[in-house]
């Protein structure tokens, strides 16, 4: 109960701190902002490296030694390397063995050794953090962008531009109310690209063709804006409702008692700060 | 006539704060007292069709279901996730919940904790949770290629090898039916675009308001079959699973997305009237500014 309590009493403390940015830009919105980007990074962070790296780099690089070791001199200088990171990871040997275990990582029966490229690949993006050589990381990142253009490439084709091509055809056989909708879609489609082809100047038939492109354009945003707005509001009722449960007696009344520091802390800073600079133009 | 105009002019010069508090009543208040506001929730044709979905699935049937939103998304995916649970635990079909954003894992775990006690589902034979993987559409297309050398341990860390539902997965052919709750990037796009489109799986999915315009042309290609958008469309699943599960003796529980939809309601009103008076004060202070040139 008391860990409840506690994450119940920072939940409303940090909530209301950044709801307190709808005052004004003040102490508790900039802390609560700073606490969210470093512990959501550090989250991250950790994550990755405990679900991805740690089993399935290093746990492929380096599996159990029992499944792959047959005794030969090579195997026992790969593990040689192993432990040297170990050392390395363990502060030199003062911390207790975590990311590297005794005798290997449990998991895999063999060593992939193809890994070794995607690890050493890692480490050029590390070097961005030493100027003279952070020229390598380029190398990780044209790594990871060639990749991601080639994966991307064939499913945009495949999904989005055929996919949606085959879909704006008219079907003529099915009734009129589908068939008008088709019609609609298909003057819409047609007129949006016209509105970004810039090949030609926007005059005569395709400057009125455009024209109706801007329209349907409009409709999208519109509906876009429409569903971004109802979309906060369900966040906000979330929160809210969050807030109102932490505001019952089991929780010590967290919401109303932080709600009402944070209003005279406010009060204060903002008496304090009359005539002064604000927070923006100090940061 | 003079008098109207001034008001408007006035409301037009409104502080930004008196707005957010009007605003911020008006899901306040609902919320406190939802006595005060009931609004019926009646299926639309999207909710509809996810449903039908599933129930043409068959008990033990595969269904993939990742979980691709966090806490920040949780108020509108969370509730179709619990209602999409006790729907499927319902119908016997076996879970392989994947997350593809870190904070999925969380959401997927606090799902089953709630849900798959009450249907008597157990882990690793009725569900399991394989957990976050980074990597986007890379993942997906891992999914859709080779399952067991991107997971090799499920999230409680037990070896994939040592889980009895996991022994004849191989790749995304494998399932029958895939499930995606997006909250952004990676999710549904992804979803479609590597794994559901080129392999033919059928793919229905739940998401944040934000996301429908971007998804909508999936849906009206066929390329996805059904979406719950945002609160209302969980609002909507929630009360067409509470019948379906009435018919099978099973008593549902009233969802959290219904319960919320009273305030959302009022909120849009609150918030069209504000459009509406602000585009009559921008029209009124034009014209005087006319006038005066």
């Amino acid at each position: 109960m008391t860990a409840e309590l506690l994450g119940a009493w920072l939940f409303v403390l940090l909530t209301l701190s950044i709801f307190s940015f709808l005052y004004k830009d003040n102490p508790f919105y900039k802390a609560a902002e700073h606490l969210f980007v470093g512990i959501s990074a550090g989250y991250v962070a950790v994550l990755f490296f405990w679900q991805q790296v740690q089993p399935n780099l290093f746990g492929r690089l380096w599996p159990s030694r029992i499944a792959v070791d047959d005794g030969s001199i090579l195997y026992s200088i790969w593990y040689t390397i192993y432990e040297a990171l170990n050392f390395i990871s363990t502060g030199f040997g003062v911390l207790d063995r975590s990311i590297f275990p005794e005798g290997g990582i449990k998991g895999y029966e063999e060593i992939r050794m193809i890994y070794i490229i995607p690890f050493i690949l890692g480490i050029f993006m590390l070097l961005r953090l030493i100027p003279k050589i952070g020229w390598l990381a380029r190398w990780a990142i044209a790594y990871v962008v060639g990749i991601a253009a080639g994966l991307r490439f064939y499913a945009y084709l495949n999904s989005d531009i055929l996919g949606q091509i085959k879909a704006s055809g008219i079907n003529f056989t099915s009734d009129w109310g589908t068939i008008i909708n088709s019609l609609i879609l298909l003057i819409g489609t047609i007129c949006g690209l016209i509105y970004f082809f810039y090949s030609t100047e926007h005059k005569g038939v395709v400057g009125r063709l455009s024209k109706i492109g801007i329209y349907f354009l409009m409709i999208k945003f519109g509906a876009s804006f429409g569903f971004a707005v109802m979309g906060r509001i369900a966040l906000l009722i979330g929160t809210t409702n969050h807030l109102i449960d932490y505001s019952s007696v089991e929780y010590n009344y967290s919401t109303p008692i932080i709600l009402i520091f944070i209003i005279i802390c406010l009060a204060i800073w903002s008496f304090m700060d009359k005539g002064g600079e604000n927070i923006e133009s100090r940061a | 006539m003079e008098t109207i105009k001034r008001i408007f002019i006035i409301l037009g010069s409104l502080d930004r704060r008196i707005i957010f508090l009007i605003v911020g009543l008006s899901v306040l208040i609902p919320l406190l007292k939802p006595e005060w506001v009931s609004i019926p929730i009646r299926p639309g044709q999207e909710s509809q069709t996810v449903l039908d979905e599933i129930n043409n699935l068959n008990a033990g049937d595969k269904v993939l279901l990742s979980f691709d939103y966090g806490p920040s998304t949780k108020p509108e995916i969370h509730p179709m996730t619990i209602a999409l649970l006790k729907h499927m635990f319902a119908h016997d079909i076996n879970i392989y919940a994947v997350a593809l954003w870190p904070d999925g894992t969380f959401m997927s775990t606090q799902a089953f904790s709630e849900v798959a006690h009450d249907f008597g589902k157990e882990y690793g034979i009725d569900y399991v949770n394989l957990g976050f993987r980074p990597g986007a559409e890379a993942v997906v297309k891992g999914i859709a290629s080779d399952i067991p050398t991107l997971y090799t341990i499920d999230v409680r860390g037990t070896s994939i090898n040592e889980i009895p539902m996991m022994k004849d997965i191989i790749n995304i052919k494998d399932f029958d039916f895939v499930f995606s709750l997006s909250a952004g990037f990676p999710g549904t796009t992804e979803w479609v675009q590597f794994a559901c489109d080129p392999n033919n799986i059928p793919l229905s999915t739940g998401l944040t308001s934000v996301m429908v315009t971007d998804i909508v042309p999936y849906l009206d290609s066929g390329q996805i079959k059904g979406i719950l958008a945002g609160m209302p469309g969980a609002a909507e699943y929630e009360s067409l699973v509470n019948d379906e599960l009435k018919k099978i003796n099973i008593d549902g529980k009233p969802g959290k997305a219904t319960s919320m939809m009273a305030a959302q309601s009022i909120a849009h009103v609150i918030i069209v009237i504000f459009i509406i008076f602000g585009n009559i004060t921008y029209y009124l202070t034009r014209k005087n500014q006319r006038k005066e040139n």
